[in-house]
């Protein structure tokens, strides 16, 4: 990981992710979404919630990791994932990109790691925050929404808890 | 008379056969003159018939003039007759005046009193009255050069008449005079007011004797002011004047004082005009000389003339003294005035006019000063909603704010809305975009430019920055005690108190000032205040209550630091999972130093609480036979708590910032898995918001801390690369 944060392709997206910030609205909007993450950060630092965290990856603040363990008494429990988070330059007003790096067997979740929840989408609104939304994916991923899966198999197989968790279990790959 | 004689014969320079006809001349002259009457003419005046003792034979007028004249006698009937006049003065009228002044002593009703005084001065017109006619018609006789007769004309020798009465009757006047003349002002004045006026009787306490009294008193001014204006002036004007101050005195107090919703400059105008009006009828001829004597004095005629000069000069003295007793009585006020804006502001306009014309600024500046030093500072009564001009004395007296010590706390409960009735000031916090407030440096009042004044003239340049207007009192108090690191200092303090008095969860208020306070000073100097309420109340709450020791805490949790508080909480919280524990569990547990874990459990061991079971071993007593302890030990513990109140210590201070970094180096390792000391260092420099309290870290103090970490076992280090212990 450190190896990777050193990265200096990372380092130089992220320059370019800090320029197009620029450009995309004055140096003002950047600073007050800059000023919001900072204090999103210390609000989730502070919330001392189990199970879910979240970090910016490098020195670029609109650009995070976040972790999320399954909650206890579901058939992700004892599982840890990762998760990336974008923000764009029109946060909050604009939803982050959340996507599971780890990859999530899961109906609503692709292989890519794309995530199907309306609050990531349409129901996005700019009171979520970097919380509000691991809470939201910790909950999805031990009640998932079967009338629209991403992934049709997960979505069979959730029936039958067993053989969902043994499958999940045995295909984990950190 | 004698004396004349002899003036006579030493002034003749004729011989013997004209002195006969020289003497007749003249005693026919001196009847003309004291009787009023010119021969031919019934004499109307029979006292005057007294002056002449010695026969004579009655000449001509003009025949007689023109002889004295031409034996160079004409100048000397002016001088004759005053000279008359004074001895006549001093060997009868003035014993005369002040015998029947005297007379009949303090027995009399104050009615009485009055008719006294009318009547001696009535005796005293009817003595004078020949010699001051007399006078009167030589100068007239003079200025149409009768008989070849000159001189100084009616007016001089009047004056002259004047300055020898005044001289020998009121040489030495007595103590009584004063009084009798002050008493029977006041009641003319009171009548006067009563009918002229339509008053509602308050200047006339003696409502039904006032009707009785006209009658007496109307014909005071008329006969007084005939012929005597300036004796009376002389005499009464102090008088006067301490009626009316007296009258505008106790006029102000009833209506004015404490009231500030209203302006008293017209009305006070047009009473005083109605005073004046009384005045014009007191000196009613002293308007004009010539008028009063032609004049008939009818009552109201005279008052209504405020052409006189001295009217003129009365009216000056009557505005100038209102303002100034006004100026006093507002400027006693001026707290009280301030207190009520913007409601007081008609008063505040009241002062403003007058002030301009008393030149009291600096009396008003040295009461408001002493005001605000004195009662400033009590809580209730601190709410400098005042604006304008009085923005420019809140920042003077800021000066003398910075040296009261309680300042800073006080104005942080005040504007954070901790005393009840001091929610103005954080009213004034919520008021308005303080970042448009910061930009406008002085027009921030959004008026008319053309209501703009300058900052008065003997105002101190400014000393406080160009942000001195006080549209942004918050900017302004911030900036009394110089750095606004202090107030958010203070304001944690604050903070952590009120979170301790309150076991509930309504933190909405709290909230609300925090974010407020954000907006003016920026996220990251609120950053700690912030995490205070965000973390540690509902979790200082929720052990506290959910433990049970909810009765404990409230008792010693009043001067805890939170960190104590947090402590105190945290050390119940896990009593509830375990009976008993060691000092190193604890300490462990809690992520805390074993001193201080220490030092709280002996807290809760003097409460009856806890029990130190064997060394440092600790376990909680859940009977209530230790129960009895728990009074002496809030007595123990208030000594014990004295020591950390206040504010947190160094230690514990350190100790918090400890845990912040701690908080956000668990989650840096959690999602990025591990990182070397540097890496942990820059991340910590990039994401922390730093404040007062929470200082930079630097790298060695990190490494020790990490260190630390690694032996407690909550970090792992190898090969220079930090990480997380498995968690399962």
């Amino acid at each position: 990981m450190a190896s990777q944060n050193l990265d200096p392709a990372a380092a130089a997206a992220s320059s370019a992710a800090a320029l197009k910030g620029s450009e995309s609205g004055s140096s003002a909007t950047k600073g007050s979404v800059t000023k919001r993450l900072q204090q999103e950060l210390m609000t989730l630092m502070m919330s001392g919630d189990k199970g879910i965290s979240a970090f910016p990856e490098s020195d670029n603040l609109f650009k995070w990791v976040g972790t999320i363990d399954g909650a206890q008494g579901t058939v992700y429990e004892g599982l840890r994932y990762r998760l990336s988070l974008d923000f764009p330059a029109g946060y909050p007003y604009q939803a982050p990109r959340v996507k599971f790096v780890t990859a999530c067997f899961h109906p609503n979740v692709d292989e890519q790691g794309f995530i199907c929840l309306d609050i990531l989408k349409e129901k996005w609104s700019a009171l979520y925050d970097v919380r509000s939304i691991l809470l939201s994916v910790q909950s999805l991923l031990g009640e998932p929404n079967n009338d629209s899966p991403l992934n049709t198999a997960a979505a069979e197989l959730w029936a039958n808890q067993d053989a969902f968790r043994a499958h999940l279990h045995a295909t984990f790959q950190k | 008379m004698e004396e004349m004689v002899v003036e006579l014969d030493s002034g003749e320079p004729s011989g013997p056969g004209s002195d006969r006809r020289v003497a007749d001349a003249w005693e026919s002259v001196i009847a003309a003159l004291v009787s009023g009457a010119e021969p031919g003419e019934e004499p109307r005046n029979a006292r005057a018939t007294s002056f002449s003792r010695t026969p004579f034979k009655y000449l001509d007028l003009s025949d007689s003039l023109a002889l004295l004249c031409s034996h160079g006698l004409g100048r000397l009937l002016g001088v004759w007759l005053l000279e008359t006049l004074q001895v006549r003065l001093s060997s009868s009228v003035v014993p005369e005046f002040w015998s029947g002044l005297r007379q009949p002593e303090n027995e009399l009703e104050e009615r009485d009193r009055a008719g006294v005084l009318l009547a001696a001065f009535r005796t005293l017109l009817d003595r004078l009255e020949p010699f001051l006619s007399g006078l009167e018609k030589l100068g007239l006789w003079q200025e149409a050069g009768r008989g070849g007769l000159n001189g100084p004309g009616p007016r001089a020798l009047q004056d002259r008449a004047f300055t020898t009465i005044r001289a020998l009757l009121l040489f030495s006047p007595p103590a009584v005079l004063q009084e009798r003349v002050l008493e029977f002002y006041s009641r003319t004045f009171s009548v006067y007011m009563n009918r002229e006026g339509g008053e509602d009787g308050s200047e006339a306490p003696e409502g039904p004797d006032g009707a009785a009294c006209p009658g007496c008193a109307v014909p005071a001014p008329r006969c007084w002011s005939h012929r005597t204006p300036r004796l009376l002036e002389w005499v009464s004007s102090e008088a006067v004047t301490s009626i009316l101050h007296r009258l505008i005195e106790q006029r102000m107090e009833q209506h004015c004082r404490g009231e500030y919703e209203r302006s008293f400059l017209l009305e006070f105008q047009e009473w005083l005009e109605l005073v004046l009006g009384w005045l014009g009828k007191v000196f009613a001829s002293e308007g004009d000389g010539d008028a009063a004597e032609t004049a008939p004095s009818a009552p109201g005629v005279h008052g209504s003339k405020p052409g006189g000069s001295v009217l003129k000069q009365w009216r000056c003295h009557m505005h100038q003294f209102f303002c100034r007793i006004y100026v006093n009585m507002r400027i006693e006020e001026l707290f009280s005035i301030i207190r009520d804006f913007p409601e007081s502001k008609p008063a505040i306009e009241d002062l403003k006019f007058c002030l301009e014309r008393t030149n009291q600024r600096q009396q008003l500046l040295s009461s408001l000063k002493s005001a605000f030093e004195s009662r400033l500072l009590h809580p209730g009564q601190f709410q400098p909603r005042q604006r304008g001009e009085s923005g420019f004395y809140l920042t003077r007296s800021g000066l003398g704010l910075r040296t009261r010590e309680d300042t800073v706390r006080q104005i942080v409960a005040g504007l954070t809305g901790d005393a009840e009735a001091c929610n103005d000031l954080a009213s004034e916090l919520s008021r308005g975009d303080p970042v448009t407030l910061e930009m406008q440096d002085s027009d921030d009042e959004g008026n008319d430019p053309e209501d703009w004044t300058p900052d008065p003239t003997d105002a101190v340049p400014d000393k406080l920055g160009s942000k001195r207007r006080s549209s942004d009192i918050i900017s302004l108090l911030v900036s009394i005690y110089g750095s606004k690191d202090i107030f958010i200092d203070e304001y944690r303090g604050v903070l952590a108190e009120r979170l301790l008095h309150q076991l509930n969860y309504n933190t909405a208020r709290e909230i609300r000032n925090v974010e407020l306070l954000k907006l003016r000073f920026g996220e990251s100097h609120m950053h700690y205040c912030e995490v205070m309420l965000k973390v540690r109340f509902p979790r200082v709450a929720a052990a506290a209550a959910g433990a049970g020791f909810s009765s404990g805490s409230t008792r010693t949790g009043n001067h805890q630091s939170p960190t104590a508080f947090r402590l105190n909480g945290d050390v119940h919280c896990k009593k509830g999972t375990k009976s008993s524990w060691t000092l190193e569990e604890l300490s462990v547990k809690l992520g805390a130093p074993k001193e201080l874990v220490h030092r709280k459990l002996a807290v809760w061991q003097q409460h009856g609480v806890l029990r130190e079971e064997a060394a440092g071993r600790y376990s909680v007593l859940e009977t209530g036979s230790s129960r009895e302890k728990v009074d002496r030990g809030v007595m123990l513990i208030d000594s014990d708590e004295e020591r950390d109140s206040n504010t947190t210590t160094q230690s514990e201070q350190r100790e918090e910032k400890l845990q912040l970094f701690w908080a956000y180096i668990q989650a840096m390792l959690t999602n990025l898995d591990s990182m070397t000391l540097e890496r942990i260092h820059s991340m910590l420099r990039l994401f922390v918001a730093t404040g007062p309290v929470v200082t930079e870290m630097d790298i060695n103090e990190l490494d020790a801390f990490l260190q630390r970490k690694v032996r407690e076992h909550q970090l792992i280090v190898s090969t220079g690369i930090y990480r997380l212990p498995k968690t399962n």
